[in-house]
């Protein structure tokens, strides 16, 4: 049996002598004595040995693919060893939130310098440390903007599990949440929906790159505040949410260094235009002076906060997602500004080349808007049969999104020797 | 030190992704950005300026870390392995169902252990922290009562001693909050509870053992006065690691409790996160657990929905990276060994307690897993404040325990100091607390403009946000 403790049974018994105890039992003397009483099952323990072969029999269960084509909110991208290596420091990986400014300008530089990266990126003042998930990062967002007697608008062309957690989160805060449908795939707004703030998506669900401008304008005009949702990494090559008039952007940075590690832990982002920064959820860090005069980093703005604030807080959030941040600003570190266009270029162009193949093959491309990379494809009744048939060489396919539409992701994993698999398997799936 | 933004010298490179070998896609220039400004360095200077961050960070393997409430364990090199292994890392969240099946046993398995730890029926892994499973938790309440139709339960009863987590997450659920008053030892006042519960109740969230690192002794008479009032009973599982393997929250009246992985079952917290915040429930709840849920058929394990669920709480199920890691760690402690972890976390606590108790301790009973001084009679002989202690704490290579909280202690310090620390680190503790006491009185200044061996001291924080500076 693995332990982990540090104390001997001489030590155990010193320091009992020293309570006046002699039996573990008695520093329990508080608990009720039918509570004491009560018998349950505990189990033996294992090695060390023991239990990674254990946990290592079940990760054999889960298939593991030559390559991968689906996306839908978690994406296959190659992480430097780098950033592998980096983050697992024991400094940065078992510390905990930096309360002590004094041994934590480590962590807190760094955390300071991710937030200016989602600064640029999103083209917007100020950045949260981190949230849960783009989900939650989008639903904090949306009840940050709302007012209670206007009702949040969407639309059906978002991620669904945000979809849901807005649903969610706006239910529970008594706001009404519209969801307007997106009849080609991408979102229109109409006038006169009464909305205290939209979100939308752009690159959307189904990878179509929305027209940010012209629905920022639209939703701005009739006095909405504007949230939109992005890949982070699309940002590398498209004009910013705030650039293009959006009041938050938000989103999952997984993309940046994380695994797919079955949906978590992944890195949601909140960015804002300055006016927000009292308002936000989450923790925020700062630049200040110490003492000395010397630079130092602290976290800031704390009157926002569950631990100062209790029930006045901006949010209730305290574990956030400290370590994926990190881990983004590394990733975005080894690649700079160059080398994220080009992984962006790369996806982009995979995308489109597998687009355009698998249409020759006779699998179309559902909507006609552009994209980044991801993309929808329509077989009549084929769906699942292309996906089984892709499963059977390794490849694991597209996402089906119902019985004949299939949507697609390509990264900088994919090479055209790949594409092409998958382009001769489904001609011969149809 | 500079930021990685001022090292960035123009034109230098990382990692570089391989080429293209498809016909490269443009894009119409209408759509693109100017410029993006990201730092530009090579790999070597990134790691080494990581580096030297990492070195102005303390971790756990930096030194005795009793931060009080937080729970700061040794955390096992062999989870991040495991959890790396790439039939994990690798695993698709929405691959089939019967693709990932090793992935549907470790959400299975690791929910049988923790309905077990806590004598509960149902299980979410979903929340992706400890308050995030709060918020969970409450939402299923809400939802418990309407689905009686009763509507009139809007407020929920907290402690003044809970953390702050509590009355945040009640207000993001819909709720309203009510405070309830502490006895001195900084259990419930039962007076206030019977006066405040009622039909307008939906729930009691309490810690136990209290962030005074006491067990609540009247939790059973607790429970009964609430249930009496048609409310639920909530348990913050902050301070699950005292009692593990030793009772149940289920046996002490509890209708819902969240879990912290990163806490109890030794999953590392990052600086700050991820962390996972798993609600187990009785059965009469189990209809309001968020989607989705796990279900065990013959052919394996699937995913299925609930016509009463709360919804979804995050994307996909969670922090799952977590979850591998704190099943290794159960796996390997085993029953037997969570017990004795427990009892050693409260054997641990105990003796640094008496060691240092002698001066300014909260109550005199023994504690559970954490203990509170106050700092006050020091600030009033010396001037001296629990957050000078903390600071001259730094400078002995110790991190300060977990300062001003609870709110009901004046000038609080509180210590948590796990049961991975070893005697040796209690008993420099001790001395590096006799000594600054000591110093407090002949030299307080020394301890006023602690810490003296660190990279920057006593950040002013007023200033960061008066004029607040988030970015580079």
């Amino acid at each position: 049996m693995a332990d982990y403790l540090s104390i001997t049974d001489a030590e155990r018994a010193e320091m009992m002598k020293l309570l006046g105890i002699t039996k573990i039992s008695e520093l329990y003397s508080d608990l009720p004595r039918e509570l004491r009483r009560k018998k349950f099952a505990l189990s033996d323990g294992r090695s060390q040995q023991e239990t990674y072969a254990a946990l290592a029999e079940l990760a054999a269960k889960n298939a593991t693919y030559r390559s991968i084509f689906r996306g839908a909110g978690s994406y296959h991208h190659y992480i430097p060893s780098a950033v592998k290596s980096i983050v697992s420091r024991e400094e940065f990986l078992t510390s905990y939130t930096p309360y002590q400014p004094e041994i934590s300008q480590g962590l807190l530089q760094a955390t300071f310098e991710f937030q200016t990266m989602m600064c640029e990126l999103t083209g917007m003042d100020v950045a949260t440390a981190s949230h849960y998930s783009g989900a939650t990062a989008a639903a904090e967002a949306c009840v940050m903007c709302a007012d209670r007697s206007r009702p949040v608008v969407t639309f059906d062309n978002i991620d669904p599990d945000t979809l849901e957690t807005l649903g969610t989160y706006l239910k529970a805060r008594g706001i009404e949440l519209k969801v307007l449908h997106a009849g080609d795939g991408s979102a229109q707004y109409p006038s006169g929906t009464g909305a205290g703030a939209v979100y939308f998506e752009s690159p959307n669900y189904y990878g179509i790159l929305e027209d940010v401008n012209g629905l920022t304008s639209a939703a701005k005009a009739e006095g909405a505040k504007v949230i939109v949702g992005c890949n982070p990494l699309s940002l590398a090559l498209f004009k910013s949410p705030g650039e293009c008039g959006a009041d938050v952007a938000v989103g999952d940075a997984q993309p940046f260094g994380m695994p797919m590690s079955f949906g978590g832990p992944y890195l949601g982002y909140m960015a804002a235009r300055k006016e927000f920064i009292r308002k936000l959820p989450g923790r925020i860090v700062g630049e200040t002076t110490d003492a000395d005069g010397r630079r130092a980093f602290v976290l800031t703005l704390q009157t926002r906060e569950q631990h100062i604030r209790r029930e006045k807080a901006t949010s209730n959030i305290c574990s956030n997602q400290a370590h994926c941040a990190l881990t983004a600003a590394v990733y975005l570190s080894l690649t700079g500004p160059q080398g994220l266009k080009e992984v962006a270029t790369k996806c982009a162009s995979n995308a489109h080349y597998l687009a355009r193949e698998l249409s020759h093959a006779g699998a179309k491309l559902f909507y006609e808007g552009e994209f980044f990379h991801e993309f929808v494809t329509v077989t009549p009744g084929k769906a699942s049969k292309i996906t089984a048939a892709l499963e059977r060489k390794d490849i694991l396919g597209g996402l089906p999104l119902d019985k004949h539409r299939i949507l697609w992701c390509c990264t900088e994993m994919n090479g055209k020797a790949d594409m092409d698999e998958v382009v001769k398997t489904v001609k011969e799936a149809l | 030190m500079k930021t990685v933004f001022e090292k960035s010298v123009k034109g230098r490179r990382g990692v570089q992704p391989s080429a293209l070998d498809v016909e490269r896609y443009d894009y119409e220039s209408y759509r693109l950005r100017e410029e993006l400004v990201l730092p530009e360095l090579s790999e070597p200077e990134v790691a080494a300026h990581y580096t030297a961050l990492s070195k102005r960070t303390f971790g756990v393997d930096d030194g005795f870390y009793p931060l009080g409430s937080c729970t700061m364990k040794y955390n096992p090199k062999l989870h991040e392995e495991i959890a790396a292994l790439p039939g994990f890392a690798n695993a698709h969240p929405l691959a089939r169902a019967d693709k990932v099946q090793g992935c549907l046993a470790v959400i299975d398995t690791l929910s049988a252990y923790l309905a077990g730890i806590t004598g509960m029926d149902g299980v979410t892994l979903q929340p992706c922290a400890g308050a995030h499973g709060e918020y969970t938790a409450l939402l299923m309440v809400r939802a418990y009562h309407r689905s009686r139709g009763d509507e009139k339960r809007t407020k929920v009863l907290i402690p003044d001693s809970a953390h702050g987590t509590n009355p945040a997450s009640a207000v993001m659920a819909g709720f309203e909050v009510v405070t309830l008053r502490s006895a001195p030892d900084g259990s419930v006042d039962l007076d206030d509870l019977k006066a405040k519960a009622g039909e307008d109740t939906a729930a009691l969230m309490l810690t136990n053992p209290s962030t005074l690192g006491l067990f609540e002794k009247n939790v059973l008479e607790i429970a009964g006065i609430v249930h009496g009032a048609g409310a639920l009973m909530y348990y913050d599982g902050a301070n699950l690691n005292a009692i593990m393997g030793v009772v149940r929250p289920g046996d002490m009246g509890f209708d819902l409790v969240h879990l912290n992985l990163h806490k109890t079952f030794s999953a590392p917290h990052g600086g700050g996160g991820p962390g996972s915040g798993p609600v187990c429930c009785k059965a009469e709840l189990t209809p309001f657990l968020p989607d989705p849920q796990i279900v065990r058929t013959e052919k394996g394990f699937r995913f299925g929905r609930g016509d009463w669920s709360v919804g979804r709480v995050s994307a996909f199920y969670g922090n799952f990276g977590v979850y591998v890691k704190a099943l290794a760690y159960i796996v390997a402690l085993g029953g037997k060994g969570l017990r004795e972890a427990a009892e050693t976390a409260v054997l641990n606590a105990n003796y640094l307690r008496e060691k240092i108790s002698y001066f300014y301790p909260v109550g005199d009973r023994r504690c559970m897993h954490e203990f509170v001084l106050s700092m006050r009679r020091l600030r009033d002989e010396t001037g001296v404040t629990a957050a000078d202690v903390a600071k001259g704490l730094i400078d002995r290579g110790i991190h300060p325990p977990t300062m001003y909280f609870p709110l009901i202690v004046e000038d609080a310090l509180m210590f948590e100091p796990t049961e991975t620390a070893s005697k040796e680190m209690l008993d420099a503790a001790a001395d590096a607390l006799k000594e600054i006491i000591a110093l407090a009185y002949s030299d307080p200044d020394a301890l006023r403009s602690a810490p003296h061996t660190t990279p920057v001291r006593r950040p002013d924080e007023a200033a960061a946000a008066r004029n607040p500076v988030v970015k580079g």
